[in-house]
């Protein structure tokens, strides 16, 4: 047993080991998001904007049903219903895994430092605190702090490098029960994007990244002309999409941030043809730009 | 150079037409222009594709019609009467673009797929224009590209660098922002929590 787990550590980069503690916590927060009943109001502050919302997750025969019920501004609701409970996409698998994934980077303890404290009490629960910090600048920090019971992330918080709040998410009330689906002008049913079939998707030209923030893995599989392509390092997720323009666009480039999730858009060409490539996701400004700065034709 | 002695005048017109979006019209050739347009339909017809063949909205149509030319009517109306004798060369700095980003939406990003075409394949040009995935500023920072048809450029808007790039993101900030949530819902720890983010939930 030595020998081989020796020569398997030689054969692979060097692994920080997540501590086993974090490792339990991580898995139950990410194991329990997907298999549990609860039902809450949320509240999501983002820069001077706050918006309420009711979150219901209930689990039966086992398939999940979640949904988001937005009590502020639009009068939207969002569900998702029959996901197997036992369907891991890669965010999730990243969270449960201290493991090497694909044999080719380590998980989330190569790329966040992790600390657990004692939490404030939140929704009326006692919590812990987790404390995570990119040990890159290539993603955000974050504090979350989770259910001592069920580590349900009851509050998180998302930071900037220089440790500004972009975002914060929690529960103001929290039930371990799910509630019945309200009624709401605009219903709208998330999809299940499989992360091993091709969606049905926009075609353009076939394109990848020449270079992704170490620790960030596909959320699914897409053909190479597909115009989106997802990435999740376990706790931040962004997409890149492709447009190829009909005619040819002065270059430059656009930011907009709102909280932690930014679109950066920039027009250019790419091996003489003219493309628009926006980054869309809960990322630094400055790994959206270095992503589209990395995307390749074939 | 335009002949202005030339025999026909519908010819002429649409001389000054294209000359209009090279920004050459002359006043006076330009006034003349804008009342042709109010009586000749072939020649409203041209005006008509010129405008959409350098006109593309996100997933919209766009309807230019007389009105435009009223609007440039009265946009020149509205300017100080040139001096007696100022003639021959002078160069409008009041082209039809610059008049389209004062009194109307401007378009910042025109761009269809237009290949050389042979010269008179006006019809063909605007049969093979497709709505690219580009925006709409209300800006008049738009440039005007010089542009011309038939066997030469395409034509293209330039976007107003910053402001117009600024607009672009937000709107794509908008058109992406469920799709993103659909990934990022199933992949970060917090549900569903993502959707909260997309400032429009779409059907």
């Amino acid at each position: 047993m030595l020998s081989l787990a020796a020569a398997f550590t030689l054969a692979q980069p060097q692994c920080d080991a997540l501590a086993p503690s974090v490792a339990r916590l991580l898995q139950a927060m990410s194991s329990n998001a997907q298999r549990g009943n609860y039902s809450g109001v949320v509240t999501l502050q983002r820069g001077n904007d706050m918006q309420i919302m009711e979150l219901s997750h209930r689990v039966e025969n086992g398939q999940a049903s979640e949904e988001l019920s937005r009590l502020t501004g639009q009068d939207a609701l969002v569900e998702r219903t029959d996901h197997p409970t036992d369907c891991m996409h890669p965010g999730h698998q990243l969270l449960r895994s201290a493991e090497i994934i694909d044999g080719s980077f380590c998980g989330l303890a190569s790329v966040y430092r992790f600390r657990v404290q004692p939490g404030d009490r939140i929704a009326g629960r006692a919590s812990l605190r987790l404390r995570v910090e990119p040990k890159d600048m290539y993603r955000f920090g974050h504090v979350l702090e989770l259910d001592q019971d069920t580590a349900l992330i009851l509050k998180s918080s998302t930071f900037a490098a220089d440790q500004s709040v972009l975002e914060q998410f929690q529960f103001a009330s929290i039930s371990m029960a799910p509630r019945q689906p309200a009624d709401a002008v605009v219903e709208y049913e998330a999809t299940h994007p499989h992360p091993h079939e091709s969606e049905h998707l926009r075609r353009g030209v076939a394109w990848d990244l020449a270079w992704l923030p170490e620790g960030f893995m596909p959320t699914d599989s897409v053909p190479k002309e597909s115009q989106r392509k997802s990435y999740t390092d376990g706790l931040a997720s962004f997409s890149v999409f492709l447009e190829p323009l009909g005619a040819a666009i002065k270059p430059g480039e656009g930011v907009e941030r709102q909280g932690s999730t930014v679109a950066y858009t920039r027009g250019t060409l790419l091996d003489r043809r003219p493309v628009l490539v926006t980054v869309l996701g809960e990322i630094p400004t400055n790994t959206a730009r270095m992503l589209a700065d990395s995307v390749r034709l074939q | 150079m335009r002949n202005a002695e030339s025999n026909s005048p519908e010819i002429t017109a649409a001389e000054t037409l294209s000359a209009l979006a090279d920004d050459e019209a002359q006043e006076l050739e330009l006034r003349r222009v804008l009342r042709d347009l109010d009586g000749s339909p072939e020649l409203r017809a041209r005006w008509y594709r010129l405008h959409v063949a350098r006109t593309a909205l996100s997933g919209e149509t766009v309807r230019p019609s007389v009105d435009f030319a009223g609007s440039v009517r009265a946009a020149i109306d509205a300017e100080p009467a040139l001096e007696q004798g100022s003639s021959g060369n002078w160069r409008r700095t009041l082209g039809s673009f610059a008049v389209a980003a004062s009194v109307a939406t401007v378009v910042v990003l025109g761009g269809q797929q237009l290949a050389a075409t042979s010269s008179n394949s006006d019809r063909d040009l605007v049969a093979r224009v497709a709505p690219l995935p580009v925006g709409v500023v209300n800006t008049t920072g738009a440039v005007p590209v010089r542009a011309s048809f038939g066997t030469r450029a395409v034509p293209t808007l330039e976007p107003a660098d910053r402001t117009a790039y600024r607009e672009l993101a937000r709107q794509r900030l908008r058109r992406y922002s469920q799709e993103h949530a659909e990934h990022a819902s199933l992949n970060t720890p917090q549900g569903m929590l993502p959707f909260a983010r997309v400032p429009v939930i779409e059907q």
